[in-house]
Protein backbone atom coordinates (compact mmCIF):
# COMPACT_ATOMS: atom_id res chain seq x y z
CA UNK A 1 0.00 0.00 0.00
CA UNK A 2 1.04 3.36 -0.93
CA UNK A 3 1.85 6.05 2.21
CA UNK A 4 -0.63 9.02 1.64
CA UNK A 5 2.19 11.51 1.23
CA UNK A 6 3.87 9.27 -1.42
CA UNK A 7 0.22 9.46 -3.50
CA UNK A 8 0.24 12.97 -3.04
CA UNK A 9 3.72 13.15 -4.28
CA UNK A 10 3.40 11.07 -7.30
CA UNK A 11 -0.05 12.98 -8.46
CA UNK A 12 1.94 16.61 -7.94
CA UNK A 13 4.61 14.68 -10.32
CA UNK A 14 1.80 13.56 -12.32
CA UNK A 15 0.39 17.01 -12.31
CA UNK A 16 3.61 18.91 -13.73
CA UNK A 17 3.83 16.34 -16.42
CA UNK A 18 0.38 17.06 -17.59
CA UNK A 19 -0.63 13.55 -16.76
CA UNK A 20 -4.47 13.33 -18.12
CA UNK A 21 -5.24 10.73 -15.28
CA UNK A 22 -3.46 12.47 -12.26
CA UNK A 23 -5.18 15.63 -13.36
CA UNK A 24 -8.29 14.16 -13.36
CA UNK A 25 -7.83 12.32 -9.83
CA UNK A 26 -7.01 15.66 -7.98
CA UNK A 27 -9.92 17.33 -9.83
CA UNK A 28 -12.31 14.37 -8.60
CA UNK A 29 -10.70 14.63 -4.91
CA UNK A 30 -11.13 18.21 -4.68
CA UNK A 31 -13.50 20.37 -7.41
CA UNK A 32 -16.85 19.49 -5.07
CA UNK A 33 -15.53 20.89 -1.94
CA UNK A 34 -14.77 23.98 -3.42
CA UNK A 35 -18.00 24.24 -5.73
CA UNK A 36 -19.82 23.73 -2.51
CA UNK A 37 -17.85 26.44 -0.96
CA UNK A 38 -18.30 28.68 -3.60
CA UNK A 39 -22.35 27.86 -4.18
CA UNK A 40 -22.30 28.93 -0.05
CA UNK A 41 -21.27 32.29 -0.52
CA UNK A 42 -23.38 33.54 -3.53
CA UNK A 43 -21.39 31.88 -6.78
CA UNK A 44 -23.06 29.64 -8.79
CA UNK A 45 -21.72 26.33 -9.49
CA UNK A 46 -20.41 27.51 -12.72
CA UNK A 47 -19.19 30.48 -10.73
CA UNK A 48 -17.38 27.47 -8.42
CA UNK A 49 -16.08 25.42 -11.85
CA UNK A 50 -14.03 28.48 -12.96
CA UNK A 51 -12.72 29.31 -9.02
CA UNK A 52 -11.79 25.77 -8.78
CA UNK A 53 -10.32 25.34 -12.54
CA UNK A 54 -8.27 28.55 -12.07
CA UNK A 55 -6.66 26.97 -8.80
CA UNK A 56 -5.42 24.05 -10.49
CA UNK A 57 -3.31 25.80 -12.97
CA UNK A 58 -2.03 27.63 -10.40
CA UNK A 59 -1.33 24.78 -8.70
CA UNK A 60 0.57 23.53 -12.17
CA UNK A 61 2.19 26.10 -13.11
CA UNK A 62 3.13 26.66 -9.08
CA UNK A 63 4.60 23.12 -9.27
CA UNK A 64 6.42 23.24 -12.33
CA UNK A 65 9.10 25.11 -10.66
CA UNK A 66 12.07 23.25 -9.77
CA UNK A 67 12.14 24.13 -6.23
CA UNK A 68 8.48 23.56 -5.25
CA UNK A 69 7.65 22.00 -2.11
CA UNK A 70 4.11 21.56 -0.81
CA UNK A 71 3.75 22.30 2.22
CA UNK A 72 0.59 21.20 2.25
CA UNK A 73 -1.82 18.96 0.96
CA UNK A 74 -2.67 19.43 -2.34
CA UNK A 75 -6.43 20.07 -1.52
CA UNK A 76 -5.63 21.94 1.56
CA UNK A 77 -3.39 24.36 -0.97
CA UNK A 78 -6.18 24.30 -3.77
CA UNK A 79 -9.16 25.44 -1.57
CA UNK A 80 -7.17 28.13 0.28
CA UNK A 81 -6.48 29.37 -3.36
CA UNK A 82 -9.74 29.19 -4.30
CA UNK A 83 -10.70 30.82 -1.52
CA UNK A 84 -9.15 33.58 -2.21
CA UNK A 85 -9.92 33.69 -6.10
CA UNK A 86 -13.72 34.00 -5.12
CA UNK A 87 -13.16 36.92 -2.36
CA UNK A 88 -11.19 38.56 -5.28
CA UNK A 89 -13.70 38.00 -7.31
CA UNK A 90 -16.26 39.38 -5.24
CA UNK A 91 -14.42 42.39 -4.62
CA UNK A 92 -13.60 43.28 -8.27
CA UNK A 93 -17.47 43.23 -8.52
CA UNK A 94 -17.77 45.51 -5.99
CA UNK A 95 -20.24 42.97 -4.36
CA UNK A 96 -18.58 43.24 -1.09
CA UNK A 97 -15.55 46.13 -1.04
CA UNK A 98 -12.56 45.35 1.41
CA UNK A 99 -13.53 41.81 2.42
CA UNK A 100 -10.29 39.53 2.53
CA UNK A 101 -10.18 37.16 5.03
CA UNK A 102 -6.76 38.20 7.00
CA UNK A 103 -5.43 35.42 8.95
CA UNK A 104 -6.73 34.71 12.86
CA UNK A 105 -3.76 37.72 13.81
CA UNK A 106 -1.10 34.54 14.22
CA UNK A 107 2.00 35.39 12.68
CA UNK A 108 1.62 32.29 10.63
CA UNK A 109 -1.48 32.63 9.53
CA UNK A 110 -0.92 35.92 8.01
CA UNK A 111 2.33 34.65 6.37
CA UNK A 112 -0.05 31.96 4.81
CA UNK A 113 -2.10 34.79 3.47
CA UNK A 114 0.32 36.53 1.53
CA UNK A 115 1.61 33.31 -0.06
CA UNK A 116 -1.79 32.90 -1.88
CA UNK A 117 -1.84 36.44 -2.67
CA UNK A 118 1.20 36.40 -4.67
CA UNK A 119 0.47 33.06 -6.48
CA UNK A 120 -2.43 34.33 -7.60
CA UNK A 121 -1.02 37.89 -8.43
CA UNK A 122 2.10 35.79 -10.11
CA UNK A 123 -0.29 33.84 -12.36
CA UNK A 124 -2.47 36.80 -13.56
CA UNK A 125 0.68 38.66 -14.47
CA UNK A 126 1.69 35.34 -16.26
CA UNK A 127 -1.52 35.49 -18.22
CA UNK A 128 -0.77 39.18 -19.43
CA UNK A 129 2.38 38.01 -20.33
CA UNK A 130 1.16 34.68 -22.36
CA UNK A 131 -1.67 37.51 -23.68
CA UNK A 132 1.08 39.42 -25.22
CA UNK A 133 2.89 36.73 -26.56
CA UNK A 134 -0.39 35.19 -28.32
CA UNK A 135 -0.93 39.16 -29.64
CA UNK A 136 2.23 38.83 -31.61
CA UNK A 137 1.68 35.71 -32.36
CA UNK A 138 -1.64 36.65 -34.15
CA UNK A 139 0.91 39.64 -35.51
CA UNK A 140 2.60 36.93 -37.08
CA UNK A 141 0.34 36.23 -39.52
CA UNK A 142 0.20 32.97 -41.51
CA UNK A 143 2.15 30.19 -42.03
CA UNK A 144 4.06 31.29 -39.05
CA UNK A 145 1.44 31.95 -36.17
CA UNK A 146 -0.33 27.85 -37.33
CA UNK A 147 3.12 25.98 -37.58
CA UNK A 148 4.18 27.54 -34.02
CA UNK A 149 1.15 26.93 -32.60
CA UNK A 150 0.82 23.40 -33.98
CA UNK A 151 4.65 22.44 -32.52
CA UNK A 152 4.04 24.60 -29.04
CA UNK A 153 0.31 23.94 -28.28
CA UNK A 154 -0.82 21.19 -30.42
CA UNK A 155 2.39 18.71 -30.04
CA UNK A 156 3.08 17.76 -33.52
CA UNK A 157 6.66 16.57 -34.14
CA UNK A 158 8.96 18.99 -36.68
CA UNK A 159 8.17 15.73 -38.95
CA UNK A 160 4.36 16.12 -38.87
CA UNK A 161 4.32 19.64 -39.20
CA UNK A 162 6.72 19.02 -42.81
CA UNK A 163 4.37 17.46 -44.17
CA UNK A 164 0.90 19.47 -43.03
CA UNK A 165 2.69 22.45 -44.43
CA UNK A 166 3.97 21.20 -47.40
CA UNK A 167 7.63 21.35 -46.83
CA UNK A 168 9.72 18.76 -48.71
CA UNK A 169 11.80 17.83 -45.19
CA UNK A 170 12.04 18.49 -41.70
CA UNK A 171 15.18 20.93 -41.68
CA UNK A 172 12.80 22.52 -44.11
CA UNK A 173 10.18 23.05 -41.81
CA UNK A 174 12.92 23.73 -39.09
CA UNK A 175 14.51 26.84 -40.60
CA UNK A 176 11.13 27.78 -41.54
CA UNK A 177 10.45 27.59 -37.54
CA UNK A 178 13.42 29.55 -36.55
CA UNK A 179 12.77 32.19 -39.48
CA UNK A 180 9.37 32.20 -37.29
CA UNK A 181 11.02 32.56 -33.66
CA UNK A 182 13.08 35.41 -34.98
CA UNK A 183 10.68 37.44 -36.08
CA UNK A 184 8.47 36.86 -33.42
CA UNK A 185 11.07 37.52 -30.90
CA UNK A 186 11.30 40.94 -32.74
CA UNK A 187 7.52 41.42 -32.40
CA UNK A 188 7.51 40.33 -28.61
CA UNK A 189 10.14 42.25 -27.15
CA UNK A 190 9.05 45.37 -29.50
CA UNK A 191 6.05 45.30 -28.09
CA UNK A 192 7.65 44.84 -24.73
CA UNK A 193 9.70 48.17 -25.10
CA UNK A 194 6.65 50.17 -26.00
CA UNK A 195 4.82 49.19 -23.69
CA UNK B 1 23.10 27.90 -41.34
CA UNK B 2 23.01 31.00 -40.43
CA UNK B 3 23.49 33.03 -37.43
CA UNK B 4 19.86 33.09 -36.18
CA UNK B 5 19.65 29.37 -36.34
CA UNK B 6 22.15 29.06 -34.24
CA UNK B 7 21.10 30.86 -31.49
CA UNK B 8 17.59 28.99 -31.82
CA UNK B 9 19.28 25.78 -31.80
CA UNK B 10 21.58 26.21 -28.92
CA UNK B 11 18.66 27.74 -26.75
CA UNK B 12 16.82 24.66 -27.51
CA UNK B 13 19.44 22.50 -26.65
CA UNK B 14 20.06 23.97 -23.94
CA UNK B 15 16.60 24.44 -22.19
CA UNK B 16 16.05 20.64 -22.88
CA UNK B 17 19.47 20.29 -20.95
CA UNK B 18 20.71 18.50 -24.09
CA UNK B 19 24.49 19.95 -23.99
CA UNK B 20 27.30 18.08 -22.61
CA UNK B 21 29.73 19.83 -20.13
CA UNK B 22 32.37 20.74 -22.97
CA UNK B 23 29.39 22.52 -24.68
CA UNK B 24 28.29 24.42 -21.83
CA UNK B 25 31.53 25.00 -20.98
CA UNK B 26 32.11 27.01 -24.21
CA UNK B 27 28.88 28.54 -24.19
CA UNK B 28 29.81 30.14 -20.68
CA UNK B 29 32.82 31.20 -22.27
CA UNK B 30 30.57 32.84 -25.40
CA UNK B 31 28.49 34.62 -23.47
CA UNK B 32 31.05 36.24 -21.28
CA UNK B 33 33.12 37.41 -24.09
CA UNK B 34 29.87 38.51 -26.90
CA UNK B 35 27.82 40.49 -25.28
CA UNK B 36 26.08 41.03 -28.55
CA UNK B 37 25.41 36.76 -28.33
CA UNK B 38 24.63 36.72 -24.44
CA UNK B 39 21.66 39.32 -25.27
CA UNK B 40 20.15 37.61 -28.59
CA UNK B 41 20.43 33.96 -26.24
CA UNK B 42 19.29 35.16 -23.15
CA UNK B 43 16.15 36.50 -25.28
CA UNK B 44 15.94 33.61 -27.10
CA UNK B 45 15.34 31.27 -24.41
CA UNK B 46 13.11 33.10 -22.52
CA UNK B 47 10.85 33.41 -25.37
CA UNK B 48 10.92 29.07 -25.57
CA UNK B 49 10.56 29.41 -22.20
CA UNK B 50 7.66 31.28 -22.40
CA UNK B 51 6.01 29.13 -25.82
CA UNK B 52 6.58 26.02 -24.35
CA UNK B 53 5.13 26.79 -20.67
CA UNK B 54 2.26 28.85 -22.53
CA UNK B 55 1.26 25.60 -24.55
CA UNK B 56 1.48 23.47 -22.06
CA UNK B 57 -0.67 25.10 -19.71
CA UNK B 58 -3.13 25.54 -22.64
CA UNK B 59 -2.88 21.35 -23.11
CA UNK B 60 -3.45 21.70 -19.04
CA UNK B 61 -6.81 24.10 -19.57
CA UNK B 62 -7.80 21.68 -22.22
CA UNK B 63 -7.50 18.75 -19.48
CA UNK B 64 -9.57 20.47 -17.14
CA UNK B 65 -12.17 21.28 -19.11
CA UNK B 66 -12.94 17.71 -20.47
CA UNK B 67 -12.77 16.38 -17.25
CA UNK B 68 -14.75 18.61 -16.66
CA UNK B 69 -17.59 18.04 -19.00
CA UNK B 70 -16.80 14.08 -18.13
CA UNK B 71 -17.30 14.73 -14.00
CA UNK B 72 -20.91 16.60 -15.23
CA UNK B 73 -22.33 13.79 -17.75
CA UNK B 74 -21.28 10.67 -15.24
CA UNK B 75 -23.24 12.90 -12.44
CA UNK B 76 -25.88 13.40 -14.81
CA UNK B 77 -26.25 9.63 -15.38
CA UNK B 78 -25.70 8.27 -11.86
CA UNK B 79 -25.94 11.17 -8.69
CA UNK B 80 -24.51 8.52 -6.17
CA UNK B 81 -20.48 8.07 -5.90
CA UNK B 82 -18.82 5.64 -3.69
CA UNK B 83 -15.90 6.86 -2.13
CA UNK B 84 -12.42 4.97 -2.11
CA UNK B 85 -10.60 4.42 0.68
CA UNK B 86 -6.81 3.45 0.19
CA UNK B 87 -7.16 0.11 0.71
CA UNK B 88 -9.00 -0.16 -1.96
CA UNK B 89 -6.60 1.29 -4.27
CA UNK B 90 -5.91 -2.30 -5.76
CA UNK B 91 -9.56 -3.59 -6.50
CA UNK B 92 -10.27 0.05 -7.42
CA UNK B 93 -7.64 0.09 -10.03
CA UNK B 94 -8.81 -3.46 -11.34
CA UNK B 95 -12.48 -1.91 -11.47
CA UNK B 96 -10.80 1.37 -13.10
CA UNK B 97 -9.46 -1.30 -16.09
CA UNK B 98 -12.75 -3.36 -15.82
CA UNK B 99 -14.65 0.81 -16.45
CA UNK B 100 -12.31 1.74 -19.39
CA UNK B 101 -12.94 -1.24 -21.38
CA UNK B 102 -16.57 -1.39 -20.22
CA UNK B 103 -16.44 2.30 -22.06
CA UNK B 104 -14.66 1.35 -24.70
CA UNK B 105 -17.55 -1.02 -25.37
CA UNK B 106 -20.10 1.63 -25.08
CA UNK B 107 -18.70 3.86 -26.82
CA UNK B 108 -18.52 1.83 -29.86
CA UNK B 109 -22.21 0.66 -29.08
CA UNK B 110 -23.08 4.29 -28.80
CA UNK B 111 -20.82 4.96 -32.46
CA UNK B 112 -22.69 1.78 -34.05
CA UNK B 113 -25.67 3.58 -32.90
CA UNK B 114 -25.05 6.78 -33.96
CA UNK B 115 -24.54 5.24 -37.23
CA UNK B 116 -27.78 3.94 -37.53
CA UNK B 117 -29.20 7.49 -36.53
CA UNK B 118 -26.97 9.61 -39.36
CA UNK B 119 -30.14 9.11 -41.62
CA UNK B 120 -32.51 11.32 -39.40
CA UNK B 121 -30.13 13.84 -38.79
CA UNK B 122 -28.19 15.70 -41.14
CA UNK B 123 -25.56 18.81 -40.63
CA UNK B 124 -26.82 21.84 -42.80
CA UNK B 125 -23.31 22.78 -44.22
CA UNK B 126 -23.30 22.66 -47.55
CA UNK B 127 -21.04 21.19 -49.48
CA UNK B 128 -19.72 22.72 -52.84
CA UNK B 129 -19.19 20.10 -55.56
CA UNK B 130 -17.70 21.42 -58.68
CA UNK B 131 -20.79 20.63 -61.05
CA UNK B 132 -23.67 21.94 -62.33
CA UNK B 133 -25.03 23.62 -59.22
CA UNK B 134 -21.73 25.93 -59.61
CA UNK B 135 -22.84 27.22 -62.58
CA UNK B 136 -25.74 28.26 -62.15
CA UNK B 137 -24.79 31.06 -60.03
CA UNK B 138 -27.10 33.89 -59.32
CA UNK B 139 -26.68 36.31 -60.79
CA UNK B 140 -26.27 38.97 -58.28
CA UNK B 141 -23.52 36.96 -57.55
CA UNK B 142 -22.02 37.04 -60.99
CA UNK B 143 -22.10 40.92 -60.75
CA UNK B 144 -21.17 41.39 -57.52
CA UNK B 145 -17.78 39.17 -58.87
CA UNK B 146 -17.37 41.37 -61.69
CA UNK B 147 -16.99 44.08 -59.34
CA UNK B 148 -13.97 41.99 -58.84
CA UNK B 149 -14.56 42.27 -54.62
CA UNK B 150 -11.37 42.00 -52.25
CA UNK B 151 -9.48 39.00 -50.93
CA UNK B 152 -11.22 36.97 -52.59
CA UNK B 153 -9.25 33.47 -52.45
CA UNK B 154 -8.39 31.74 -55.76
CA UNK B 155 -9.91 28.61 -54.75
CA UNK B 156 -13.17 27.30 -54.33
CA UNK B 157 -14.32 26.70 -50.99
CA UNK B 158 -15.03 23.31 -49.77
CA UNK B 159 -18.33 23.84 -47.20
CA UNK B 160 -20.38 26.94 -46.60
CA UNK B 161 -22.39 27.69 -44.19
CA UNK B 162 -23.96 31.19 -42.70
CA UNK B 163 -22.96 33.23 -39.43
CA UNK B 164 -23.99 36.26 -37.94
CA UNK B 165 -22.32 39.11 -36.04
CA UNK B 166 -21.77 38.73 -32.09
CA UNK B 167 -20.53 42.79 -32.33
CA UNK B 168 -20.20 45.45 -35.32
CA UNK B 169 -16.11 44.64 -34.87
CA UNK B 170 -15.93 41.46 -36.27
CA UNK B 171 -17.39 38.82 -33.61
CA UNK B 172 -20.04 36.44 -35.08
CA UNK B 173 -21.02 33.03 -34.25
CA UNK B 174 -21.39 29.91 -36.80
CA UNK B 175 -21.88 26.46 -36.09
CA UNK B 176 -18.56 24.26 -35.04
CA UNK B 177 -19.32 21.57 -37.82
CA UNK B 178 -19.09 24.53 -40.26
CA UNK B 179 -15.76 25.02 -39.34
CA UNK B 180 -14.27 21.75 -38.53
CA UNK B 181 -11.52 20.41 -40.51
CA UNK B 182 -11.48 23.90 -42.00
CA UNK B 183 -7.64 25.22 -43.36
CA UNK B 184 -8.96 28.60 -43.44
CA UNK B 185 -11.97 30.41 -43.20
CA UNK B 186 -13.49 33.24 -44.93
CA UNK B 187 -16.34 35.02 -44.11
CA UNK B 188 -18.55 37.17 -47.14
CA UNK B 189 -20.75 40.20 -46.24
CA UNK B 190 -23.48 41.48 -47.57
CA UNK B 191 -21.97 43.63 -50.01
CA UNK B 192 -19.63 40.57 -51.51
CA UNK B 193 -16.42 41.24 -49.45
CA UNK B 194 -14.62 38.67 -48.44
CA UNK B 195 -12.67 38.75 -44.91
CA UNK B 196 -10.35 35.81 -43.44
CA UNK B 197 -11.45 34.67 -40.21
CA UNK B 198 -10.13 32.53 -37.64
CA UNK B 199 -11.46 30.56 -34.73
CA UNK B 200 -11.53 32.10 -31.29
CA UNK B 201 -13.54 29.47 -29.38
CA UNK B 202 -15.91 26.86 -29.76
CA UNK B 203 -18.15 23.54 -28.26
CA UNK B 204 -18.07 21.04 -30.27
CA UNK B 205 -20.86 19.14 -28.04
CA UNK B 206 -23.40 21.94 -28.60
CA UNK B 207 -21.89 22.85 -31.80
CA UNK B 208 -21.06 26.70 -31.31
CA UNK B 209 -17.89 28.16 -32.75
CA UNK B 210 -17.10 31.76 -32.43
CA UNK B 211 -15.08 33.73 -35.48
CA UNK B 212 -13.16 37.14 -35.82
CA UNK B 213 -12.69 38.67 -38.85
CA UNK B 214 -8.68 39.12 -39.29
CA UNK B 215 -9.02 42.95 -40.67
CA UNK B 216 -8.31 45.63 -38.11
CA UNK B 217 -10.82 47.92 -38.11
CA UNK B 218 -13.44 46.07 -40.04
CA UNK B 219 -17.32 46.89 -39.69
CA UNK B 220 -19.89 44.73 -40.06
CA UNK B 221 -21.69 48.16 -40.66
CA UNK B 222 -20.60 51.60 -40.81
CA UNK B 223 -22.78 53.57 -39.75
CA UNK B 224 -25.48 50.93 -37.53
CA UNK B 225 -25.70 48.65 -34.90
CA UNK B 226 -26.26 45.37 -34.10
CA UNK B 227 -30.50 45.61 -34.53
CA UNK B 228 -31.07 42.25 -32.47
CA UNK B 229 -30.27 41.24 -28.73
CA UNK B 230 -29.75 37.55 -27.62
CA UNK B 231 -32.53 35.44 -25.61
CA UNK B 232 -30.58 34.05 -22.20
CA UNK B 233 -33.44 32.17 -21.11
CA UNK B 234 -35.50 29.11 -23.22
CA UNK B 235 -38.11 30.71 -25.38
CA UNK B 236 -42.01 28.89 -25.16
CA UNK B 237 -43.19 25.97 -27.03
CA UNK B 238 -44.87 27.67 -30.15
CA UNK B 239 -43.12 31.11 -30.32
CA UNK B 240 -43.21 32.54 -33.88
CA UNK B 241 -39.69 32.27 -35.23
CA UNK B 242 -38.13 32.97 -38.92
CA UNK B 243 -34.47 32.66 -40.05
CA UNK B 244 -32.44 34.29 -42.19
CA UNK B 245 -29.42 32.19 -44.03
CA UNK B 246 -27.37 31.23 -47.25
CA UNK B 247 -28.52 28.17 -48.93
CA UNK B 248 -27.31 29.90 -52.15
CA UNK B 249 -25.43 33.13 -52.47
CA UNK B 250 -28.33 35.21 -51.69
CA UNK B 251 -30.16 35.80 -48.38
CA UNK B 252 -32.89 33.60 -47.67
CA UNK B 253 -35.95 34.00 -45.35
CA UNK B 254 -37.66 30.93 -43.92
CA UNK B 255 -40.14 31.14 -40.73
CA UNK B 256 -42.32 28.37 -38.45
CA UNK B 257 -42.66 27.90 -34.99
CA UNK B 258 -40.85 26.24 -31.75
CA UNK B 259 -42.13 22.58 -31.98
CA UNK B 260 -40.14 21.05 -28.51
CA UNK B 261 -37.88 22.67 -26.17
CA UNK B 262 -35.91 20.40 -26.53
CA UNK B 263 -33.78 19.30 -29.76
CA UNK B 264 -32.75 15.95 -31.64
CA UNK B 265 -32.96 12.70 -28.95
CA UNK B 266 -33.90 15.43 -26.25
CA UNK B 267 -30.82 17.42 -26.29
CA UNK B 268 -31.56 20.49 -23.70
CA UNK B 269 -29.26 22.63 -25.73
CA UNK B 270 -30.88 22.27 -29.16
CA UNK B 271 -34.83 23.51 -29.73
CA UNK B 272 -37.11 21.60 -32.31
CA UNK B 273 -38.17 23.57 -35.02
CA UNK B 274 -40.74 23.31 -37.49
CA UNK B 275 -39.26 25.55 -40.16
CA UNK B 276 -37.49 24.49 -43.64
CA UNK B 277 -33.61 24.55 -43.71
CA UNK B 278 -31.15 23.79 -46.91
CA UNK B 279 -27.70 22.84 -46.93
CA UNK B 280 -25.41 26.15 -46.38
CA UNK B 281 -28.26 27.51 -43.57
CA UNK B 282 -26.24 26.18 -40.55
CA UNK B 283 -25.39 29.03 -38.28
CA UNK B 284 -28.09 31.15 -39.33
CA UNK B 285 -30.11 33.11 -36.45
CA UNK B 286 -33.87 32.22 -35.51
CA UNK B 287 -34.88 35.10 -34.23
CA UNK B 288 -38.62 35.86 -32.58
CA UNK B 289 -40.92 38.76 -33.60
CA UNK B 290 -39.41 40.84 -31.36
CA UNK B 291 -35.84 40.37 -33.27
CA UNK B 292 -34.44 38.57 -30.04
CA UNK B 293 -31.83 35.73 -31.12
CA UNK B 294 -32.90 32.79 -29.56
CA UNK B 295 -31.11 30.18 -31.75
CA UNK B 296 -28.70 28.39 -34.40
CA UNK B 297 -30.03 26.69 -37.07
CA UNK B 298 -27.59 23.51 -36.67
CA UNK B 299 -28.99 20.53 -38.21
CA UNK B 300 -32.12 18.98 -39.88
CA UNK B 301 -34.46 15.49 -39.34
CA UNK B 302 -33.20 14.18 -42.73
CA UNK B 303 -36.34 11.72 -43.31
CA UNK B 304 -39.02 14.81 -43.06
CA UNK B 305 -39.02 17.82 -44.76
CA UNK B 306 -39.21 21.00 -42.19
CA UNK B 307 -38.53 19.27 -38.87
CA UNK B 308 -35.07 21.68 -38.05
CA UNK B 309 -32.63 21.58 -34.73
CA UNK B 310 -31.24 24.53 -33.55
CA UNK B 311 -28.44 25.44 -30.81
CA UNK B 312 -30.04 27.93 -28.23
CA UNK B 313 -28.60 31.23 -27.42
CA UNK B 314 -28.16 30.22 -23.81
CA UNK B 315 -25.40 27.45 -25.01
CA UNK B 316 -23.90 30.17 -27.02
CA UNK B 317 -24.16 33.15 -24.14
CA UNK B 318 -22.26 30.04 -22.14
CA UNK B 319 -19.57 29.68 -24.23
CA UNK B 320 -18.87 33.30 -24.65
CA UNK B 321 -18.94 33.62 -20.56
CA UNK B 322 -16.10 30.74 -20.86
CA UNK B 323 -13.88 33.03 -22.96
CA UNK B 324 -10.90 35.07 -21.35
CA UNK B 325 -12.02 38.23 -20.61
CA UNK B 326 -9.33 40.17 -22.85
CA UNK B 327 -11.00 38.92 -25.19
CA UNK B 328 -13.64 42.13 -25.19
CA UNK B 329 -16.68 40.80 -26.94
CA UNK B 330 -19.56 43.67 -26.48
CA UNK B 331 -22.75 42.13 -26.97
CA UNK B 332 -25.40 43.92 -28.42
CA UNK B 333 -27.55 44.92 -25.04
CA UNK B 334 -31.40 45.71 -26.06
CA UNK B 335 -33.46 45.10 -29.84
CA UNK B 336 -34.21 47.76 -31.93
CA UNK B 337 -36.34 45.50 -33.91
CA UNK B 338 -39.56 45.33 -31.67
CA UNK B 339 -41.55 47.84 -33.55
CA UNK B 340 -40.33 47.29 -36.68
CA UNK B 341 -42.47 45.21 -39.83
CA UNK B 342 -40.70 42.13 -40.55
CA UNK B 343 -39.60 43.71 -43.91
CA UNK B 344 -37.83 46.16 -41.91
CA UNK B 345 -36.61 43.73 -39.71
CA UNK B 346 -34.75 41.78 -42.29
CA UNK B 347 -33.33 44.52 -43.92
CA UNK B 348 -31.37 45.34 -40.43
CA UNK B 349 -30.50 42.06 -40.20
CA UNK B 350 -29.05 41.28 -43.57
CA UNK B 351 -25.85 43.62 -43.26
CA UNK B 352 -24.96 41.12 -39.99
CA UNK B 353 -25.45 38.33 -41.62
CA UNK B 354 -22.91 36.47 -43.73
CA UNK B 355 -21.59 33.85 -45.79
CA UNK B 356 -19.08 31.19 -44.06
CA UNK B 357 -16.59 29.81 -46.76
CA UNK B 358 -14.79 27.28 -45.65
CA UNK B 359 -11.61 25.95 -47.31
CA UNK B 360 -9.67 22.67 -47.10
CA UNK B 361 -9.25 18.86 -47.75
Amino acid sequence: MQHPLNREQILLEGLVANDRLATEQVYRDNHKTVIAWVSARGGSSTDGEDVFQEAMVILFQKAQQAEFRLSCKIGTYLVAVSKYIWYKKLQQQQRQPDFLPHGNGDEDGVHEDRIYEDDIKVQEEREVHFEQLNLALEELGEPCRSLLKAFYNEDKSMQEIAKSFGYTNQDNAKTQKYKCLTRLKKLFYNAQVNK
Amino acid sequence: MSVDNKVWITAEAYLAKNLSTDELGLLEIKIGEDKNFASEFHDACSLLRSLNNAGSQQKFKNNLATINQKIKEESAVKPRKIALSMQYLRTAGVAAVVAILASVGSMWVMEHNSHNNTSKYSELRKEIRSDLENIKQSQSRIIKDLNNKANKPQIENKYSGTGFALSNDGYLVTNYHVTKGADSLYIQTRDGNYYKAYTVSFDATADIAILKIQAKNFKFSKNAQIPYSFANTKSGLGTQVYTLGYPQNDAVYSEGYISSRNGYLGDSLQYRLELPADPGQSGAPVLDASGNIVAIVTAKESKSVGTTFAVSTKAMLKLLRGIPESVNIRLPKSSKLTNLSRNQQIEKIQDFTCVVKVYGN
